[in-house]
């Protein structure tokens, strides 16, 4: 997508992630209702298969990525102060990431 | 009735108040228009308003009605919950009274380029449209610019020298898709910026708004579509009823 259409790619975010969240539950609330894992290690065992793993990984960065478009259009709209909006942009990103990181940590490793 | 009606002279007032008319309603008055003028000519002569056609299809006396914008011409007085309160279009710079500063709203309109831009050798009398090409510009091309949509829009309240606003934005659509016209491209990707179309959020209050019964939110949506390449509905833009003002 050309450089000139920054909106539109990200408002094509904004939905693709929503629909593929939306998909996502779904699919997570009927797994939990109809075969729930009872204990940890069936928890574990089903978290950190590779296919839930890509799954939820990508839950969670299509998560990360929508929070993130829809946080910049509420600065967009209010703070016109370029240098205030800058910050507040960082402030938002960096709280994203760390996040993003922290996901990473409870899921995947054992430091969760 | 009793209305309540904004006044601000910049040369006279210090700010804006809000002053109470009282009026026996006549049977000859069935639009705010005329109650409006009855009152300016017989209780308080300067009053000041824009007005012109008084059937609707000028633009000139859009007023915010009750919290909503209308035109004053085609809004039934008889409904209207009291007291009436009228004010100038939201956050348009004042005038007097109700009359606002239009500029700001034109030079979004001027902005999407509002004529056909077709450089190809002209023919002996006249670029030929289909009907079917023709209808694609109903439910845009009858927009009077009266700015009902662009004042009640949030995203123009809160970015209105960078959002184009849903007027400009429908009359933007009206050329995207004129068969005569041969600078889609352009079009397109002067509005693919996060300003210019994309603070859009689909808030529809233009569409609730339009005295014409337009859609521009649909006319935003479509260009969206069309930026993606995605073909939906080809056709014109299905005019809706005007919900009324109360």
């Amino acid at each position: 997508m050309k450089r000139k259409y920054t909106g539109l790619r990200a408002w094509l975010v904004q939905r693709v992630s929503a629909v593929y969240m939306f998909l996502f539950i779904v699919f997570f609330l009927v797994h939990l209702a109809v075969d729930p894992p009872r204990q940890y290690p069936a928890w574990h065992a089903w978290i950190t298969s590779p296919a839930m793993s890509i799954a939820t990984a990508a839950f969670f960065a299509a998560l990360l990525a929508h929070a993130w478009v829809g946080l910049r259009d509420v600065l967009v709209d209010y703070v016109h102060a370029m240098a205030i909006r800058a910050a507040l942009l960082g402030l938002v990103g960096l709280s994203l990431t760390g996040m993003g990181v922290w996901v990473v940590r409870i899921l995947w490793t054992q430091h969760g | 009735m009793r209305f309540s009606i904004f006044r601000y002279s910049p040369e006279r007032d210090e700010k804006p108040y809000m002053q109470a008319f009282d009026i026996e309603i006549q049977p000859t008055d069935r639009m705010l228009l005329d109650v409006i003028l009855r009152i300016r000519d017989s209780q308080d002569d300067s009053l000041t308003l824009r007005k012109s056609c008084r059937e609707g299809v000028c633009g000139s006396d859009a007023i915010n009605i009750n919290g909503r914008n209308g035109l004053a011409c085609v809004t039934p007085v008889r409904e209207l919950k009291e007291p009436v309160e009228l004010r100038p279009l939201p956050t348009f710079p004042i005038i007097r009274d109700l009359v606002v500063d239009m500029t700001r709203f034109y030079k979004q309109y001027y902005s999407i380029k509002p004529y056909v831009i077709n450089d190809e050798a002209a023919p002996a009398k006249e670029r030929l449209q289909s009907p079917q090409d023709r209808e694609k510009l109903d439910g845009s091309y009858e927009c009077i610019l009266c700015a009902c949509c662009t004042s009640q829009c949030p995203s123009s309240w809160w970015n209105p020298d960078k959002f184009v606003g849903p007027a400009g934005l429908l009359q933007a659509y009206r050329f995207i898709v004129d068969s005569r016209d041969r600078a889609t491209r352009e079009r397109l990707d002067d509005l693919g910026d996060p300003y210019r179309l994309f603070r859009c959020r689909t808030i529809m209050n233009c569409t609730e708004v339009c005295p014409k019964g337009l859609s521009p939110s649909r006319a935003i949506e479509r260009i969206r579509l069309t930026m993606l390449n995605v073909h939906g509905d080809e056709g014109g833009l299905a005019l809706h009823r005007v919900p009324p003002i109360r």
